[in-house]
């Protein structure tokens, strides 16, 4: 397991009563919510965490509005209009750390399927009324528009990682968020692998861990929610997965919450693209 | 203690079940669990695997049901019983920082009383081949060693094999021969049993079976004579750790990386494989804080990561290599037999079908060369404890800050008071973890040894050494050391002593300038050559000034960036003796600094004449336990912790400098 960088060297214990608690927002862009809610997830410790942050910002739980400057963002949600862009350039410069959390913001989320299609068909099947959703071609992950300082993956994030993240805040040590694939989780839970005793497709190989191997645990097939791990080598995964399976149905195992974040989205085109039908009706090519 | 071999009957297994519940055991054996046969807790007979077998292939396990009576006619589960001696998750420390008061305490759990029911032949020795590396010292792993003494092994000779077994060509079955405490073969009608034990000996006593029919114990015999035959040897491994050595620039590395995911699975499922890391946890203002350790392996990328987010296996590559070098060539080196037992789980449960049998002979082939032998083994190779005594817990000694010097804009030089024996018997070159409860604990060396305490200078080059450097006096902090080799001083007694240092390299070797002086007569000429990035980076300068001064040694300076104020010489170390016209082969030389200006000071001072069994250096690497243990810090055969850190460059040989070792 290896730690990722911290987030804020030198500073320690900050309390209530100290006078530089870290002001913390949390604002969303286009996603669900569910990663913020993750705070409200960590039940016990959340008035202790409330106590050692300024929480200025975090339209869930408050109604407190902040225009900045934050010692730590926190963002959720892709990039998908022209209006977000600009929000998030202006956040960033008010911001001393900012952290993406979620498979929307750290790689554009399920939504970003959409960027393989042309938008107005996507519109047309999504909304009735379609002259009233102002969109940019794609949904993109916030880096793609401004540096990020940190991340914390998943869809939606995990509570254990959110807290592991605020405690390294808080005392100034390395959170320990390891870029290292399912597997090992998997492994040291003693779950029996699906892939090899199943044969069901599974992306733990490739895929950061985080999750706690929930997936496999429930006998399915993990679907790479946490995105890419170090050194993930999807060209061979895919490659064995092919072995008994088409194009179409390889590029799809790839096409889920994180599918726009490389080397992901190389290996969806490499098998034609994701699920669904093109612009000219034709299906995805079955190489 | 082998006594007579008798006959349990099927319907009395449960017996024998009882009896090991009698000895106050926790019966662990097979039951199938979703679609695989994996070793669980196993209250009856009735939950053993009856009637189900199981094949596998390079990347695939399934499952199969006959209907036969038979209950361990299944191979290898994917667990092996490491689970239990080398648990995926150890606790190691619990700490509390209240203030400046800094309190670290081992924690050690009294060891379960297992029974494990089931272990086949290799199995048996792959208990033994880890055991030996947890316990190869010499500080020994107190948790595993107590699982393992505490365990009874209930072995089960193989009436099956699979495609992937080949413990035939490693000799460690499928015949089981020693280790355990009870030694059985399933018949149809029940089991042949004996003891190998005085344990298993008065167990089966108080069973009061018949002795079997010698008929039993030949259709036993010849039960595992066919799995023998079946498995044939699908491995060469003559010769094997010296081929694969001849190998190590093979171009098959990278061909098997574009396949290998890194995904560790192999190293996990491998009964032998030991690496950890070490997690922190802490409330969360890190007042109270715990670390345990939990399973990694070389397959990850941070396994090798040093500060400054720099690598020693950055490749797949690398880290492919590292997996079968180790287990079938420098684990000869480290614990005096392969690490590799020829179960085949490594094979199966590969989620890409990687068979080390087929990279072994494409990467090694038998006719391939040999030699040379690219490193002497390592300075403890292979030793087996003498005895498998009780290991005592990890020791971790709260030290008071009594005084920080800062010595440059990022590196303090802390003055630890304490009056703990092993810690002021620490020798020039030995180091210490330095725990500061909810921080990662990190290798620091020893820079000043004094009778009431030690010194430690520390460059703050992440989140846990800037929290150290942060400390002031009367702050404490814990110590777990000294550990690793110090300097061999002794062996430059009568010589001319060259000491080479690079930044904060010259920290380590301050104990030494010091030992050196305190008994000048002791050495010829000694001479002092120090780098440093900028005038700003020189470490203890007072102290070298005050050096510079005295006519009985040679100090030499020289920065990479010179400022205005600097007046000296500009460039990198070696350019310190270019010129020099001392005579390399009275020299011992210590050498400390980034691995580059190692490697440069190290072909400098050969080029010179000096030997190179005579040119020391201190090597750093990724660090976790420091007792070699961990796995984190190997290179080629040597763990850089316990053999080290430091070596002479005859001793690394071609490991040193190497890419990716
Ligand atoms: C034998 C030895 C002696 C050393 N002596 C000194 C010394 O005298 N003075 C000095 O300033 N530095 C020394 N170092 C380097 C020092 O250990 C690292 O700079 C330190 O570990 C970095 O920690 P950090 O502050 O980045 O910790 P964090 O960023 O909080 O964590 C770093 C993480 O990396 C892991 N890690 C393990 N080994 C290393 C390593 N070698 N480098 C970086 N990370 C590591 C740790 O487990 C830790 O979890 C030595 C290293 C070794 C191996
Ligand atoms: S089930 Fe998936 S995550 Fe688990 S070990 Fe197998 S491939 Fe890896
Ligand atoms: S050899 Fe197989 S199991 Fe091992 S790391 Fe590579 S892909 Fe994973
Ligand atoms: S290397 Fe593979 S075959 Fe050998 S002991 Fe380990 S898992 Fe078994
Ligand atoms: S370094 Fe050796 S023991 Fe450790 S995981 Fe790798 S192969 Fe296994
Ligand atoms: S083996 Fe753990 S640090 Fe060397």
């Amino acid at each position: 397991m290896e730690p990722q960088q911290l987030i804020m060297p030198g500073r320690r214990s900050p309390r209530a009563d100290a006078p530089n608690r870290p002001r913390i927002g949390i604002v969303k862009f286009a996603s669900c919510d569910g990663c913020q809610l993750t705070l409200l997830d960590l039940e016990d410790e959340l008035l202790a965490v409330a106590e050692r942050v300024d929480l200025v910002e975090f339209a869930e739980a408050t109604s407190r509005r902040s225009m900045g400057p934050f010692d730590v963002l926190f963002v959720e949600g892709s990039i998908s209009t022209a209006e977000q862009v600009e929000e998030i350039v202006r956040l960033r410069a008010v911001s001393h750390r900012l952290i993406t959390i979620g498979a929307c913001a750290t790689a554009g989320g399920i939504q970003a399927i959409r960027n393989w299609f042309e938008l107005d068909e996507v519109r047309d099947t999504v909304y009735p009324g379609p002259t009233y959703v102002e969109s940019l071609a794609q949904a993109r992950p916030v880096s793609d528009f401004v540096a990020v300082d940190g991340e914390l993956r998943g869809c939606p994030i995990s509570p254990a990682q959110l807290r592991e993240f605020l405690v390294s805040m808080v005392t100034g040590r390395r959170a320990q968020l390891p870029d290292e694939a399912v597997c090992l989780e998997c492994k040291r839970r003693g779950v029996v692998c699906v892939a090899v005793a199943d044969g069901i497709p599974c992306l733990g190989p490739v895929t950061r861990t985080g999750c706690g191997a929930i997936c496999p645990a429930y006998g399915r097939g993990c679907y790479g929610c946490f995105g890419p791990r170090e050194s993930a080598n999807t060209a061979s995964l895919a490659k064995w997965f092919s072995d008994s399976r088409s194009a179409v149905e390889v590029g799809r195992l790839f096409s889920g919450f994180t599918a726009w974040s490389e080397p992901f989205r190389a290996t969806i085109d490499a098998h034609g693209g994701p699920p669904g039908q093109r612009a000219d009706g034709s299906e995805p090519r079955d190489a | 203690m082998t006594g007579a071999t008798c006959f349990l009957p099927r319907a009395d297994l449960d017996r024998l079940f009882a009896a090991l519940r009698a000895d106050d055991r926790t019966i662990l054996g097979p039951a199938v669990s979703d679609g695989a046969v994996i070793y669980d807790e196993v209250a009856s007979p009735a939950e053993l695997p009856t009637g189900w077998e199981s094949d596998t292939e390079p990347g695939s396990y399934r499952l199969r049901e006959t209907g036969s009576s038979r209950a361990f006619d299944y191979v290898l589960p994917v667990t092996s019983w490491k689970r239990y001696t080398h648990p995926a998750f150890v606790p190691l420390t619990r700490a509390r920082r209240d203030g400046s008061q800094v309190e670290v305490e081992a924690v050690l759990d009294p060891p379960p009383r297992l029974a494990f029911v089931g272990v086949r032949a290799c199995e048996i020795a792959a208990l033994d081949i880890q055991e030996r590396a947890m316990r190869a010292g010499p500080i020994g792993d107190a948790d595993h060693a107590g699982r393992r003494d505490a365990a009874l092994v209930v072995a089960m000779e193989c009436a099956a094999a699979t495609s992937t077994c080949f413990c035939t060509s490693m000799g460690t079955g499928p015949e089981v021969r020693q280790g355990a405490d009870l030694i059985a073969s399933e018949l149809d009608e029940g089991f042949v049993i004996r003891s190998g034990s005085a344990t298993g000996a008065a167990m089966l006593a108080g069973l009061d079976l018949e002795p079997a029919d010698p008929a039993q114990v030949e259709r036993a015999a010849a039960q595992v004579a066919a799995v023998r035959t079946r498995i044939g040897d699908p491995v060469a491994v003559e010769g094997l750790p010296e081929r694969l050595r001849a190998a190590l620039d093979s171009p098959r590395w990278e061909q098997v990386a574009e396949r290998c995911l890194a995904c560790a699975n192999c190293t996990l499922v491998c009964p032998t494989c030991f690496c950890t890391s070490v997690g922190v946890a802490s409330d969360l203002d890190g007042q109270e804080a715990t670390t345990e350790r939990h399973w990694d392996s070389c397959f990850s990328l941070g396994f090798g990561r040093v500060a400054g987010d720099a690598n020693f296996r950055p490749k797949v590559k690398d880290r492919y290599r590292q997996w079968l070098t180790h287990k079938f060539s420098t684990w000869f080196d480290q614990f005096g037999s392969s690490g590799c037992v020829g179960c085949g789980r490594c094979v199966a449960w590969c989620p890409v079908g990687i068979d080390v049998r087929e990279e072994l002979a494409a990467i090694a082939p038998v006719e391939g060369p040999r030699g040379p032998i690219p490193w002497p083994p390592a300075p403890d190779a292979g030793h087996a404890p003498a005895a498998l005594t009780v290991v005592a817990p990890a020791r971790h000694v709260t030290t008071s800050v009594v005084a920080v010097t800062q010595e440059t804009a990022d590196t303090a030089t802390l003055r630890l008071a304490t009056s703990d024996a092993a810690l002021l018997a620490a020798r020039p070159g030995q180091f210490v973890m330095v725990e500061l409860p909810a921080f990662a604990a990190p290798p620091i060396s020893i820079s000043g040894i004094r009778p009431d305490g030690l010194d430690l200078t520390i460059r703050s080059a992440g989140p846990a050494t800037a929290a150290i450097v942060a400390l002031g006096p009367g702050a404490q902090v814990a110590l777990r050391g000294p550990l690793g080799r110090g300097w061999p001083l002794e062996s430059a007694a009568g010589r001319d002593v060259v000491i080479v240092a690079g930044g904060v390299g010259l920290a380590p070797l301050r104990p030494v300038i010091e030992a050196v002086l305190a008994d000048r007569a002791r050495y010829g000429a000694v001479r002092l050559y120090l780098g440093a990035r900028t005038p700003g980076d020189r470490l203890f300068a007072a102290e070298v000034a005050a050096l510079a001064g005295r006519s009985d040694l040679e100090v030499a300076e020289i920065v990479d960036r010179a400022g205005p104020e600097w007046l000296g010489q500009v460039g990198i170390v070696t350019h310190l003796f270019d010129h020099a016209t001392w005579n390399g082969d009275r020299v011992t030389a210590f050498v400390c600094g980034p691995e580059r200006m190692m490697q440069a000071t190290a072909a400098a001072l050969t080029g010179r004449g000096v030997d190179p069994a005579a040119i020391w250096l201190t090597l750093e690497r990724n660090m976790a336990c420091g007792v070699g243990t961990c796995g984190h810090c190997q290179l080629g055969p040597f763990f850089v912790c316990r053999d080290g850190p430091v070596f002479s460059i005859a001793e690394l040989g071609t490991a040193f400098g190497r890419e990716g070792l």
